[in-house]
């Protein structure tokens, strides 16, 4: 039997990929790309959906193993979503593979999370907020979010941005390794140049100096 | 004689292979246009036409070169006209001509322009003679003239056209890397957003620790006695038996 549905069966858990392109636009030029993605992307005569989540980062450090990381989204617009969602290490892959990949892993929760992460030893790490609109296209998920750092902890009204730029995603979230949606990730990413340049960010380069001392 | 003939055999073959030649690339620029016209980018037609005209010219070259003997004076004559289908013949031309009957000699072994056409170079050849000397002197200066404007005027469109590629170019970019990186580093591991918050208190003395390092900056005329209070802390918080990682 395939390995990966092997675990699926055992532990209840499909294992997830997420593929992802990730870029940035700054502020001045974002209408622009808003424009190509509204045409580009399904739902072209609607508007742009839009979303402003609140985002906690909790760890769970153990004494052994590396640190435990979870993000968590809580939905502004609507209070009672809130979602739940485990990423693994982004892997660069070489030049074949068009896209990152990292394991990934989400869950619709309640408000009760907080007490319930807490209760099992997690830590709130760091929060902001991010703001923005995504658009769909097939299966391919295009965010474009403004991140904003708090000023205050849990306070969700007095912010600063974090750059002079939104951060672009596009991401596909699939079971197994599909190569031919990197092609078409690929694809997608050359029709947003030269506004975006949708790439390979390589996530080892940007890991803190402390982050890596500890894991 | 018969050294002519072979010489004349030779070109004819030249001729043909040239004539094949440029008949293939002008179906593969019919297929292009007919089959990828949704893909088709004005480059690659550019290409296409650039290959039509180079092997328009040699052909010409072919023509007129010393090599080929005057091909004006040779005759061609229809010597078997017959109504019924020749294969041999629908072969040789693809199946464009399936008999060589009556209907086809005069179109196909036309050595001058059709009536009407010819008659239209006549008019304009006798009204061509009729004109005065100075006044075509006059009209080919002018003609000359408006070219040359009409040369200047292009190039310097040309100009403004690059010198305005020129500028696109240097325009502001619409994106940054390093707020590409920053703003991913944020999002995956608090970059900027941990500061008010230490990541690892490692015990309340660290704490203590940071808040003695701020007054140090503070005033910098304290430099020494901190320095040393923060040694023995550390070397303390070290030897901690259940300091976490």
């Amino acid at each position: 039997m395939d390995p990966s549905l092997h675990q699926a069966l055992k532990t209840g858990i499909a294992p997830l990929h997420e593929y992802f392109l990730q870029g940035s636009i700054l502020d001045a030029s974002k209408e622009y790309l808003i424009h190509r993605l509204r045409g580009l992307c399904d739902h072209a005569d609607s508007q742009p959906e839009q979303f402003n989540d609140h985002e906690m980062v909790f760890m769970l450090s153990g004494q052994q193993q590396a640190p435990f990381t979870v993000h968590l989204r809580h939905s502004l617009l609507a209070p009672e979503c809130w979602h739940l969602r485990y990423v693994g290490v982004a892997e660069m892959g070489d030049k074949t593979r068009q896209t990152l990949v990292r394991t990934c892993l989400d869950v619709g929760v309640s408000e009760t999370i907080i007490k319930f992460l807490n209760e099992m030893g997690f830590r709130m790490e760091y929060e902001f907020v991010a703001r923005g609109i995504f658009f769909h296209k097939g299966i391919m998920k295009v965010t474009v979010t403004k991140m904003f750092k708090m000023n205050q902890v849990n306070d969700t009204k007095s912010l600063e941005p974090v750059s002079a730029s939104h951060l672009v995603e596009v991401s596909v979230v699939a079971s197994t390794s599909q190569e031919q949606i990197g092609e078409d990730m690929k694809n997608f990413a050359e029709q947003l140049k030269p506004l975006v340049l949708l790439e390979k960010v390589d996530h080892r380069k940007l890991q803190p100096v402390t982050s890596q001392t500890n894991t | 004689m018969q050294k002519e003939e072979k010489h004349l055999e030779a070109s004819l073959e030249a001729l043909i292979q040239r004539v094949s030649e440029l008949k293939s690339s002008i179906g593969a620029l019919i297929g292009k246009l007919e089959h990828e016209y949704e893909t088709l980018n004005w480059p690659s037609v550019l290409d296409s036409f650039a290959l039509l005209s180079g092997q328009l010219t040699s052909l010409g070259r072919v023509l007129k070169g010393d090599k080929v003997p005057a091909l004006k004076n040779q005759l061609l004559l229809p010597i078997l006209i017959s109504p019924e289908i020749d294969e041999s013949l629908g072969k040789l031309t693809e199946g464009r001509v399936m008999m060589f009957n009556h209907e086809i000699p005069p179109t196909y072994l036309r050595t001058k322009p059709q009536p009407e056409v010819e008659e239209k170079t006549q008019q304009l050849v006798t009204k061509a003679t009729c004109l005065a000397q100075d006044l075509a002197h006059k009209q080919l200066n002018n003609l000359n003239k408006f070219t040359s404007n009409l040369m200047d005027l292009m190039n310097s469109t040309k100009e403004d056209w690059e010198n305005d590629a020129g500028h696109k170019n240097s325009q502001p970019q619409m994106c940054s890397q390093d707020d590409t990186n920053l703003l991913v580093a944020t999002a995956l591991y608090g970059k900027d957003l941990r500061t008010t918050r230490p990541r690892h208190p490692k015990s309340p003395q660290i704490g203590m620790m940071q808040a003695q390092q701020a007054n140090n900056r503070q005033n910098p005329v304290m430099t020494k006695a901190p320095s040393a209070i923060k040694t023995t802390i550390k070397s303390a918080a070290a030897s901690h038996p259940y300091q976490r990682p």
